[in-house]
């Protein structure tokens, strides 16, 4: 029957031939390379889960009353995307193990998006031919963290209203242009009962499709590109070693697929995340009330961070106003995104270095990189946990004015201290060939057929019946080419 | 490697009994009102309970000392009852915020601490509130106007400025909720009965007694403080569990 | 234990927690309950592909040539020939110009209707619904009298008849007589010692709806900007610039909180044209 099957299809699309080449394809064994893999299987939990919560969310803001089985919101006034958000989680079976499951996703997508990112950024995998794949992961991270965004703002409980109003406020205060721009994305003054129809359009449509257009764009490079790999004995810029598609590999990365959604599933069912119902809902009549604690999620917490740092200065000149917000709300994300989209050209300025790479740094190989983007990452760190500077404050009884201050400060001499420790670190690293998770120090030592010993130098090819696991370890002592 | 699943289906069976468990009666805690100060044996009891532990900062009379203590003439007797039965006075060092710690006093002598103060002159007398009465729904939306901006939706507390913390609501009985809200202690404002009448204090205090045990209909509630223990859960646990999976997947046997 | 029966043990109990998680969705449902058998179905069915693929192959690691990525020579140059017999000729380019044009006119008038998205912003930021003679009303619809608040108090108000007013609520504090340091010219507007400032925080909006008593200062949540009641809600702390804009306040005949006139500046963040 499958046999049928398969020639019925390949005679009318030649899919033999091109499975037969698929099932060749060789992806490298090293762990790192899967956690791309896990942000797209969270990709494909978000979409599912998703899908299934537009049959239940109502992407309207006009008001009613709500009567459901929540007693603590009896006959209170909400929109009805709120009152649909209560619905999904209290009436709709196992629609709230959906939509947990989709906020956790949401959260760990990104988190793989960054690890990913700092993958193929220390090991210098963007580096020529792979320009073009960095472009198009930076936009997805991007387009991922917007599409966050408008997704916790669509519930419109006072959480996310308030997280709204601060997106509005910063594109308000965008010069020349900011009224129009906010006046126009978000409907007029805000708070108004457009935005919600806008972010669910966004949110479920344009977004997604763009994402998981630019994700297919993002494979098919690396399809033709074939992967990275780092150095080891017998592996070339011109060759690749690993595992063939088919089997193992595939049934591993299927096997990973459902470990993925394991977790998130069980997260989903026994950790809460955003409880709507005890936030109330956003009145954007009144916009009166505010909680204490008011957090974005993860992703956005460092520019609120960067919000809460922020010293108390605009600039004020000529009858116009540089408001304060767009320093730390729109010029630090433009850097942000606008360096991490340059850096392969960035990076070719400095180096002088031209050539195609397939064989992988590892970090230690170059110093400098390394320790700039273990200094931006501290950067970006302590911009979130200021973020919660006033949980911090209440947790450690300390005034949120001292944290704020405190963080003023950190925020500058942290990732200097990070840059000059990291490239220190590295450069005695690459000195001593010793791998930071183990490996040992000193010579092999080899027994000749002749029934001698003979010290193994680094530039012997390797015995024929070495084990892989032999050829890695090995790898590990060659001495590292001088840095860039 | 059986141990290792073994040990991830045990933590997911613990933390679902964990979360069955927790499924209890959610109403409040009802207290006894004790509304009325006794009669003058016992303002004379207190009298001398007071003479030992409040003079220095309170004055002997309970006329206040400068720097030290406020005058507690005219504070009534639901400001006593409230900072004597939160364990919040005595207060260990004068002008610091005073926290809810242990109760210095039994029933009987706070009663007896409360008769004196309220003695001293009129002021609110204890309200008359347990966590049944009251409208739920209509709690929320006063308790979200009124309140959620220092003590969080949720009843967990926050920073205020300059090393003063809105305090979390989970340990506060009814009374001291309706007390707090007609004598605004410390940094708080006074909710009077122009503001919030009778009626919608008791919805108040209904609704931050069930926010004692909120409807944590999701699972684990990671201590109702929002999206940055989220942030941590979801790299720690989420990405951290799949990391592993992805190292053992590395592997060779 | 041999993998062919850890496989077996994982997909068993994968399958069970599937019959359960079937179970539970039938007798109504519990979160918790379904989560964690969703976990056990998909975990058991995951580790298990997993064992099962380590058996599946015993090649070890292969090695295989990457070939070239970019084309041969004579490929680039086939396809410039084929570009350039369009291009080149003089009669043909300016064709081509002309459908860049057509193509640019259609692109830039496309952009239009993207004005239909928002209003101008006219003079929308610059006013709100305060208009001499406003009563205040609270948000159970209450109108506030000058006996509504003790000292020490505050509540959110609203212009009556304008409620749906988003740029509109005052927090409205009472404090004792002759407390507050007017600004100059403001000197009558906190009649009895009621202040009423607007809650839309300068820095992106927050409602400012912390009143700490004892300091006589509000706070905002979102990032913590204080703003000093006595002292015309100047900004103490934090990343907001501005004080908070005051509402000039008046007692009616009748003894009801009004507003003598409209803030006198812009309420909310920033922007560009707010000078």
């Amino acid at each position: 029957m499958g046999k049928r099957l398969f020639r019925w299809v390949d005679e009318r699309l030649g899919t033999s031939h091109f499975a037969r080449k698929a099932f060749d394809k060789i992806f490298p064994d090293h762990w790192s390379f899967m956690v791309g893999e896990i942000a797209m299987y969270c990709l494909v939990i978000l979409i599912v889960t998703g899908v299934y919560l537009t049959f239940f969310f109502v992407p309207a803001s006009g008001e009613v009353i709500y009567h459901g089985s929540y007693k603590a919101l009896q006959g209170a006034r909400m929109s009805a995307a709120y009152a649909s958000s209560l619905d999904l989680s209290f009436e709709v079976r196992a629609g709230l193990v959906m939509r947990q499951m989709h906020h956790w996703a949401a959260l760990v997508f990104l988190a793989a998006i960054v690890v990913h990112l700092c993958r193929v950024f220390f090991t210098g995998a963007f580096r020529r031919p792979r320009e073009v794949n960095w472009i198009i992961g930076v936009t997805l991270l991007v387009m991922s963290m917007m599409n966050g965004f408008f997704g916790y703002s669509l519930l419109d409980d006072l959480l996310s209203g308030t997280g709204v109003r601060v997106g509005y406020s910063i594109a308000l205060s965008i010069p020349v242009a900011g009224e129009w721009l906010a006046f126009l994305f978000f409907g007029g003054e805000f708070p108004n009962t457009e935005f919600i129809t806008r972010f669910f359009v966004l949110h479920v449509l344009l977004l997604p499709a763009l994402i998981v257009g630019l994700l297919g764009a993002h494979l098919a490079i690396l399809w033709r590109q074939k992967h990275t790999q780092f150095k080891g004995r017998g592996r070339t810029e011109d060759n690749i070693e690993g595992s063939r598609l088919w089997p193992s590999y595939a049934a591993k990365s299927v096997g990973l697929f459902f470990i993925v959604t394991a977790v998130i599933a069980a997260l989903g069912g026994l950790a809460q995340i955003n409880p709507v119902w005890l936030y109330g809902p956003y009145d954007p009549a009144q916009a009166s009330a505010a909680t204490a604690g008011s957090q974005p999620d993860w992703y956005v917490g460092w520019l609120d961070g960067a919000l809460r740092v922020m010293p108390g200065w605009e600039i004020r000149a000529f009858g116009h106003t540089i408001a304060n917000p767009f320093f730390p709300g729109a010029v630090l994300p433009g850097l942000t995104f606008g360096v991490l989209y340059l850096w392969p050209f960035l990076e070719r300025r400095f180096t002088k270095d031209r050539d195609p790479h397939n064989l992988l740094d590892r970090p230690r190989d170059a110093p400098v990189r390394t320790a700039l983007g273990a200094a931006t990452l501290s950067f970006y760190t302590i911009l979130f946990i200021a973020g919660g500077n006033d949980v911090l404050s209440s947790v450690f009884r300390v005034a949120p004015e001292s944290i704020t201050n405190l963080f003023r400060v950190l925020i500058f001499v942290v990732p200097v201290l990070v840059f000059l420790v990291t490239r220190s670190a590295c450069r005695s690293l690459a000195r001593d060939h010793v791998h930071p998770f183990g490996g040992t120090v000193g010579s092999r030592v080899r027994r000749t057929p002749a029934g001698g010993y003979e010290a193994v130098d680094d530039d012997d090819p390797p015995p024929a019946e070495a084990t892989r696991a032999d050829l890695v370890a090995e790898a590990y002592r060659r001495p590292a080419p001088p840095a860039p | 490697m059986r141990t290792r699943i073994l040990t991830v289906l045990a933590l997911v069976g613990g933390a679902l009994g964990v979360a069955l468990l927790r499924v209890g009666p959610s109403a409040a805690q009802v207290r006894p009102p004790t509304t009325v100060p006794g009669g003058p044996a016992e303002v004379e009891a207190g009298h001398q309970l007071y003479a030992i532990a409040c003079t220095t900062c309170h004055g002997t009379e309970g006329e206040g000392v400068e720097d030290r203590g406020p005058s507690l003439v005219g504070v009534g007797a639901a400001s006593a009852d409230f900072y004597l039965s939160t364990g919040r006075m005595p207060l260990d060092r004068p002008r610091t915020q005073a926290e809810r710690k242990r109760v210095a006093y039994s029933p009987v002598q706070i009663r007896q601490l409360v008769a004196f103060v309220a003695s001293l002159g009129p002021g609110p007398v204890i309200p008359r509130v347990t966590g049944a009465a009251g409208d739920l729904a209509e709690g929320n939306r006063l308790y979200a106007n009124n309140c959620a901006p220092c003590h969080s939706s949720a009843g967990a507390g926050g920073a205020l400025g300059h090393a003063v913390y809105a305090p979390p609501l989970n340990r506060a009985t009814p009374v001291q909720v309706a007390e707090a809200v007609r004598i605004g202690p410390g940094a708080m404002p006074v909710f009077g009965p122009d503001t919030l009448d009778d009626e919608q204090v008791a919805s108040v205090v209904r609704y931050v007694s069930y926010l004692r045990k909120p409807d944590d209909r999701g699972g684990f509630g990671l201590g109702h403080l929002g999206p940055i223990p989220e942030g941590f859960v979801a790299w720690i646990v989420g990405l951290g569990a799949m990391l592993m999976a992805v190292r053992w997947i590395g592997t060779k046997d | 234990m041999p993998a062919e029966r850890r496989i077996a043990v994982l997909l068993l109990a994968s399958t069970l927690a599937a019959l359960g998680l079937a179970g539970v969705y039938i007798a109504g449902g519990q979160p918790q309950a379904e989560g964690a058998l969703l976990g056990v179905a998909l975990a058991g069915i995951g580790f298990a592909l997993i064992l099962w693929a380590r058996g599946l192959s015993s090649e070890g690691a292969v090695v295989a040539e990457r070939g070239p990525l970019g084309g041969t020579v004579e490929d680039e140059e086939a396809v410039e020939e084929r570009v350039e017999e369009v291009t080149e000729e003089p009669g043909r380019r300016s064709v081509l110009r002309l459908f860049w044009a057509a193509g640019g006119a259609l692109a830039l008038s496309a952009v239009f209707p993207i004005r239909s998205l928002g209003p101008a912003p006219g003079n929308a930021l610059l006013r709100t619904a305060w208009r001499p003679g406003s009563r205040l009303m609270d948000t159970d619809g209450r109108l506030v009298r000058v006996d509504t608040l003790q000292v020490g108090g505050t509540l959110t108000a609203f212009p009556q008849g304008a409620e749906k007013a988003g740029d509109s609520s005052v927090i409205l504090i009472r404090l004792e007589e002759g407390q507050l340091q007017p600004r100059p010219g403001r000197e009558s507007w906190s009649p009895r010692g009621y202040v009423a400032y607007s809650k839309i925080c300068p820095h992106v909006g927050c409602p400012v709806g912390l009143y700490q008593a004892d300091t006589h200062e509000l706070l905002c949540p979102c990032h913590q900007s204080t703003f000093d009641v006595l002292d015309g809600a100047r900004p103490n702390f934090g990343p907001a610039t501005r004080s908070l804009p005051q509402l000039p306040l008046a007692v009616d005949p009748q003894g009801f909180l009004i507003a003598q006139d409209d803030f006198d500046e812009p309420v909310g963040p920033g922007f560009w044209n707010r000078d």
